[in-house]
């Protein structure tokens, strides 16, 4: 035991300086968390999907990958599942489309049409887009197809990102 | 598109381009076959939300037209024609109705639209992944009966 005494006095400081600390920290925390709260908000578009293909598996002619997340509406979780059409560029790129038509948003398919090889093709309304995505004039879509952001992991698998507007069509 | 807010409004936007209506058909009932009814409201639904999400552009996906399997075949039959008739007044000129209800099947000759019956598939035991694939492969087989009748006329 020391020798030094505690008076009264002393010890009623130190517990109500203890205790109202601990009250005005309680108070504070939430507001400076708040204050600060979009600093802190991770990224939404940093977002990427894998898909589970391997970049070995793509050519230069556009394939059909499926690729799938969790979606929340309000309390109802569902799974989303999304395509796009993949190939390799001439410089060995990865090229994803976004295969919603840009006219009123059917699903596009590559060589969908029999008499239009190397062309997307939607049902809907005939509209054809190139292999680009450039929208063939003439038919009913006005602009080129959307693409995926794209980006390959360590192990060789394709992951998509946001869509984005076409870059490459001329 | 889809009977919402959103798509509604494009639709009278681009009301000359969208000339597809497709109605699921589906029933209700608390007798025997409410399983199995209980099953189709399952699996229509599902298959006729990937259709429409193919065919967007051209097609408009209603609320399903619900009925009990108690009611009279003649009811049954003359709600759903007035239904057409209104969708054929819009300016539909194909209106597809899908359905796993056999009462259907029989009614077919009747009615004034084309109808596609599915057998229906008890989806309760299935996985996610083989559950997709399985829709999937039924709403292949149904593009090509749309885009058929599309060319046709």
């Amino acid at each position: 035991m020391s020798n030094q005494r505690v008076s009264r006095r002393q010890f009623l400081n130190y517990t109500l300086t203890g205790v109202g600390g601990f009250m005005a920290a309680g108070m504070l925390m939430p507001m400076v968390r708040f204050a600060i709260d979009p600093v802190l908000t991770a990224e939404a578009g940093g977002d990427f999907i894998s898909t589970g293909t391997s970049i070995d598996e793509l050519s230069d002619v556009p394939t059909r990958v499926d690729f799938s997340y969790e979606q929340v509406d309000a309390w109802y979780t569902s799974e989303v599942t999304n395509t796009a059409w993949v190939y390799l560029d001439e410089s060995q790129n990865v090229i994803a489309l976004n295969p919603t038509c840009k006219h009123l948003g059917c699903t596009v398919s590559w060589e969908g049409r029999e008499s239009d090889p190397n062309r997307f093709f939607c049902p809907c309304h005939n509209g054809l887009y190139e292999k680009s995505g450039k929208n063939v004039p003439g038919t009913p879509p006005t602009a080129p197809l959307d693409m995926y952001e794209t980006r390959v992991s360590d192990d060789g698998i394709l992951q998509l990102g946001q869509v984005v507007p076409n870059t490459i069509a001329k | 598109m889809i009977w919402n807010t959103k798509d509604i409004l494009l639709y009278f936007q681009e009301k000359k381009y969208i000339d597809t209506a497709v109605i699921p058909l589906l029933p209700v009932s608390f007798g025997e076959d409410a399983k199995q009814e209980a099953d189709q409201a399952e699996f229509i639904p599902l298959v006729t939300a990937l259709l429409e999400k193919q065919f967007k552009g051209r097609m408009l996906l209603l609320p399903p037209y619900t009925y009990f399997s108690t009611e009279s075949d003649e009811q049954k039959k003359n709600r759903l024609n007035e239904w057409t008739t209104n969708l054929k007044d819009q300016g539909f000129t194909h209106v597809f109705l899908v359905t796993s209800d056999s009462f259907w099947r029989l009614a077919e000759d009747e009615m004034a639209s084309e109808l596609i019956w599915l057998p229906s598939i008890p989806m309760e035991h299935m996985d996610g992944k083989y559950k997709q694939k399985m829709i999937e492969d039924q709403v292949s087989q149904l593009l090509k009966i749309v885009v058929g009748k599309w060319q046709k006329n």
